[in-house]
């Protein structure tokens, strides 16, 4: 019985590539043009348009503004110019709140409970200046930023404006082979990276998504700006005259997000060019209608689907790592240890970059959150100068002032050519393991997830040994 | 023509406010499947949230539910899983979301579809509608975003399009809740088999096309006597769907059975 | 340590000119050593196959010489292969001049049919340039095995035609006629005739034809013809070439009374506060844009109208089925409408 069956079936198919072969190429044309064809019918029947009235929309006005030659470009600039001075500079107060409620006031109370409870060194160590150390920095700078920037950026979305920027850039990106979309997707990387590479979904090009997802790194994120701004106010804003100072480290911060959306449109040119030759590309974008957010609402959706989600892989990752950030500087092999010895041999590697070892191994081992770089660079830089410092051996600690962070960056022997290129490779190297992971998630491809995570590390020792070299030939 | 469908505003005194319970995810043990369908940037995502009490979160901006979103609703002491497609603009290519969508529609048995549309652009929004009509015979049109469509002075003819689909009309404005209830009350209806729908196919087809079509249509009639949606394999076919070609093959159109 | 900045410059760079001539595309040593372990006697036979095949079409006689001059492979692999092919009974020796057998006919038009599929495949589902469809398919119609070219045949919706225009060849090796054109420069002035094919080889003057713009089965009519230059117009353009190249484009020249849309012209070249109705889309726009473009109500007798310029020129915005759609300017030119008269 089942075998006529599956014959009658095999007759169905030849008979529809037989019918197929009489019919040609146009089937899909044809069916595409009735559907249409009816669909106007009906709408003849049922709908009434008051085409008179419907030309003097609000809608058409402000399209008319948001692109216009003269307004489009303006408008644009400084509402992203906006959205990122509200995050950057509105999340200084509440991380500087969460940071000492964390730090000041839990940790000292969990470390005497863990005394009370009678727990060796080593435990009260590992759990509480590794784990939660790490975990505690990580919302404290994390969190405010995020919950500024998400919803700000979800509005715009709901109000309908983003596509319009979106159009607005496109020839850009399609010199560089990429969709307009990815503009939004690159504003949205200054927020998070993984955020960015989630939201790659509004772009339906399979190739173009995949440049966008592979590009989002070079969108300099949260978790990376405050080292950007305390590195330039240290070395940058000290070359020049003092009134000009905060106006140096500003322009330098800001050139290096500029340089990282010129890598940006390099990596996506260089990208369509080569790998991605083959993947199939599509544009279409839809333009919709303005529609008046829902306020709070949309603030709220936008904390529970965006904020908290990445907090949450974010304090996933972060958590081991303050394990092992704890671990290497306190697990001694003979005299030093670990990470002391790591450094000493990653000396010469990072020598050649113009940087050193303390801050390639403390890039290593912050992969999990950008976030502990800073703090991990300076205890690393103590325990190797052994100069005073800190809380103490093998803890990651953060100074409340700049000149005292800027002495102990000193001891360790960093110029100003070493604050470049960590600025530099701040913003090239490898994305976060958050973003990884998600990059991984999206894709589905362990192959692309590989491209994206070494490609920008790779363009980040290229740019830093040739900015050493350089700097080295010419200034010394 | 016993059978006609009922526009909305003859079932909406019917709603039972009381016996409405939003059960957010909680997707265990339900009584029916209930699939939402819609071009992107309909406001679906906003229709799904008002009947589940769910809060996913919804932008101004053609495709944002990428994945599949399901959540539930208690009327009537019955059971309703909500399952929120990808928004498409067809479901005739080939892309991912396009088959999300169309699996679930043929092979995921809903009870009931919704298709939520944008009312002050229904042409566009009718090419889905139409192909969806094609696959299933029980399905609901949610004439959402009535109030935009006010502010941009259309006004549709619900009886009329009713008539013309042979599905039920419900037109609402889910940001604002309304139509909701009566959307609620014309799903459980549907689900219930107390209104019968007798949907529209697809008839503007060039003469040569429409014979390959018939021809085909009555060869899979003939093997699988009680199915509904033969026309709609045939046009999958004649497109050379390798996916349909599959599910012929392996049988599983043949669970599709009515 | 012996380092200096210096040092360390010249070995980076050194390294750098290294590796590129080892990767670079297609001169590089690695795609050079690729290339020779992939000349195996099978590519051999069958690129001479379809040598034949092609010569026998156009009534041309092939002898070794031929083969030698025109093949870029050693003499010695050609003759070694046309030796093993007369053992397998592929062709016959006649008077000097090599013919095909019947078997070796099959056999031309088997690897003919998965050259034009492959091209139909890149054409449909992937992204590449159209310049490089021809080279692609150059590769892969010797790696596709018979019934991984039936695969591909059924996937792609068993097409007739491959994006050039050419017939492809069926599994039985039936072949769909096409109509007999002429080429483009042999077309009298004010004449008119529909493009039905648009020839890949050789590169150069294909390259040239692409980037122009001109389109597969346009219609076009001849306004200047003569030994310096072919001036044409289709789709609402101009185009001018020089006669070598247009020689390459095949055209079906069509009676005055069987053209019935004379005003067809791009959509890229509709001006803000003008409206149009599409007549449809143009055979050049493929694939997965094609059917996306209709999904999007860009169907025949739609109208259509600007809605929004953009700041730096590309892409425009158009109001189409009530919904405002971008697209690019090169997507724009591949949709081909009629421009109400009267302005409204």
């Amino acid at each position: 019985m089942k075998s006529k069956i599956n014959n009658n079936i095999e007759r169905i198919i030849a008979l529809s590539e037989e019918l197929r072969w009489q019919i040609g190429d146009d089937f899909h044309d044809n069916l595409a043009e009735s559907i249409y064809a009816d669909a106007s019918k009906i709408v003849e029947d049922a709908v009434i348009k008051d085409n008179e009235k419907a030309k003097f929309r609000l809608d058409a006005k402000i399209d008319k503004i948001v692109t216009s030659k003269i307004w489009g470009f303006p408008i644009m600039l400084f509402i992203l110019g906006i959205v990122l001075w509200l995050t950057i500079i509105g999340a200084n107060y509440p991380s500087a709140m969460l940071a000492s409620v964390l730090l000041d006031t839990f940790l000292p109370i969990l470390k005497n409970t863990g005394e009370a409870l009678g727990f060796p060194w080593w435990l009260s160590g590992f759990l509480f200046d590794g784990v939660y150390l790490a975990v505690a920095w990580v919302i404290a700078v994390m969190l405010p930023p995020m919950a500024i920037f998400f919803p700000l950026f979800t509005l715009l979305e709901d109000f309908g404006y983003l596509p319009r920027v979106a159009f607005n850039m496109d020839s850009l990106f399609k010199k560089s082979g990429a969709h307009g979309k990815q503009a939004l997707t690159m504003s949205m990387g200054f927020g998070c990276n993984a955020a960015g590479v989630i939201a790659t979904r509004i772009i339906d090009s399979p190739r173009e998504r995949l440049i966008a997802i592979i590009t989002n790194n070079f969108s300099l994120c949260n978790g990376r700006w405050p080292t950007q701004i305390l590195l330039a106010t240290i070395f940058i804003g000290a070359v020049v005259p003092e009134s000009y100072s905060s106006f140096a480290s500003l322009s330098a911060v800001i050139g290096i997000a500029v340089l990282g959306i010129f890598f940006m449109f390099f990596f996506s040119w260089a990208l369509s060019k080569t790998v991605l030759k083959g993947e199939v590309s599509t544009f279409n974008l839809e333009l919709p209608p303005y529609r008046p957010p829902v306020f709070w609402k949309t603030i709220y959706t936008s904390l529970i689907d965006r904020t908290i989600i990445v907090l949450w892989r974010a304090i996933v990752f972060a958590a081991p790592a303050g394990a092992v950030i704890w671990l290497i500087s306190n697990i001694y092999v003979g005299n030093e240890s670990i990470a002391s010895w790591t450094i000493h041999s990653l000396d010469g590697f990072g020598f050649l970059l113009g940087l050193n070892g303390v801050i390639l191994l403390a890039y290593i081992v912050a992969i999990p959150a950008n976030e502990i770089v800073i703090p991990t660079i300076l205890m690393l830089t103590v325990m190797v100068t052994g100069i005073h410092g800190g809380v103490g051996e093998g803890v990651m600690f953060e100074l409340d002032s700049v000149t005292a962070t800027a002495a102990i960056l000193k001891a360790g022997g960093w110029t100003l050519l070493t604050a470049i290129n960590v600025m530099l490779f701040s913003l090239l190297h490898n994305p976060c393991s958050t973003t990884i992971y998600t990059i991984y998630k999206e894709t589905n491809s362990l192959k692309w997830t590989v491209i994206a995570s070494v490609l920008p590390v790779v363009a980040g020792f290229i740019v830093t040994f040739l900015v050493a070299q350089i700097w080295r030939i010419l200034i010394g | 023509m016993e059978n006609k469908p009922k526009s909305a505003c003859e079932t909406c005194s019917h709603f039972n406010a009381e016996g409405l319970k939003k059960l957010g995810v909680r997707t265990v043990d339900f009584d029916f499947v209930i699939a939402l369908a819609g071009n992107p940037n309909t406001g679906k995502s906003t229709v799904f949230n008002a009947l589940t009490g769910l809060r996913q979160h919804t932008g101004n901006w053609p495709g944002k539910t990428v994945a599949r979103a399901e959540g539930a609703f208690e009327y009537n002491n019955q059971k309703y899983k909500l399952v929120d497609l990808p928004g498409t603009y067809s479901l005739l290519s080939t892309s991912e979301d396009e088959e999300v969508a169309r699996d679930f529609i043929l092979f995921g048995k809903p009870t009931v579809t919704v298709i939520v549309v944008d009312a002050s652009r229904l042409e566009r929004n009718l090419n889905l509608v139409l192909q969806i009509l094609e696959i299933t015979n029980n399905a609901v049109l949610c004439l959402n975003l009535m109030d935009e469509a006010k502010r941009n002075h259309i006004t549709i003819d619900t009886r009329i399009l009713a008539k013309d689909l042979g599905i039920p009309v419900v037109p609402t404005s889910a940001r604002f809740q309304e139509g909701i209830p009566e959307l609620i009350q014309t799903i459980s209806e549907l689900a219930n088999g107390k209104i019968q729908c007798k949907p529209h196919k697809i008839k503007s087809i060039p003469k040569n096309i429409e014979k390959s079509v018939q021809e085909l249509s009555t060869a899979i009639e003939k093997e699988y006597p009680n199915i509904s949606n033969s026309r709609w394999i045939a046009f999958r076919l004649l497109e050379g769907d390798t996916q349909i070609i599959e599910a012929l093959r392996t049988g599983k159109i043949a669970n599709n059975e009515i | 340590m012996n380092y200096s900045p210096i040092t360390a410059l010249v070995v980076f760079f050194g390294v750098s000119i290294l590796l590129f001539f080892i990767f670079r595309p297609k001169k590089g040593i690695f795609f050079l050593v690729k290339k020779i372990y992939q000349q195996k006697d099978k590519t051999i036979i069958e690129d001479i196959l379809k040598y034949l095949y092609h010569n026998q079409i156009a009534n041309n006689t092939i002898t070794t010489n031929d083969l030698t001059n025109t093949l870029s492979f050693s003499n010695a692999m050609i003759i070694e292969s046309l030796n093993k092919m007369m053992d397998n009974e592929l062709v016959v020796l006649e008077k000097d001049n090599y013919k095909l057998t019947t078997k070796g006919n099959e056999y031309a038009l088997q690897i003919i049919r998965a050259h034009r599929l492959w091209e139909k495949y890149l054409s449909e589902k992937t992204g590449f340039h159209k310049a490089e469809w021809h080279e692609r398919a150059e590769k892969k119609e010797h790696e596709l095995s018979v019934v991984e070219i039936d695969k591909l045949s059924s996937l792609l919706g068993n097409p007739k035609f491959d994006p050039h225009g050419d017939p492809i060849p069926t599994s039985k090796g039936k072949i769909a006629k096409i109509k007999r054109g002429v080429p483009l420069s042999s077309l009298k002035e004010n004449t008119i005739g529909k493009i039905i094919h648009i020839e890949d080889e050789p590169d150069i003057i294909y390259k040239q034809i692409l980037a122009e713009n001109i389109h597969l089965y346009s219609t076009v009519r001849v306004i200047e013809n003569n030994t310096t230059r072919v001036i044409f117009h289709s789709e609402g353009e101009q185009f001018i070439l020089a006669p070598i190249v247009a020689g390459n484009i095949t055209v079906s020249v069509l009676e005055k009374d069987e053209v019935k849309e004379d005003d067809i012209t791009r959509l890229s070249s509709l001006l803000l506060g003008e409206t149009a109705k599409i007549i449809g889309l143009s055979k050049e726009c493929r694939g997965e844009n094609r059917r996306r473009l209709l999904d999007l109500g860009f169907v025949k007798g739609a109208s259509i109208a600007i809605d929004l310029l953009n700041p730096l020129g590309d892409p425009k915005a158009y109001l189409i089925k009530g919904t405002s759609i971008a697209l690019r300017k090169n997507q724009a030119s591949k949709i081909l409408i009629n421009k109400n008269k009267n302005g409204k």
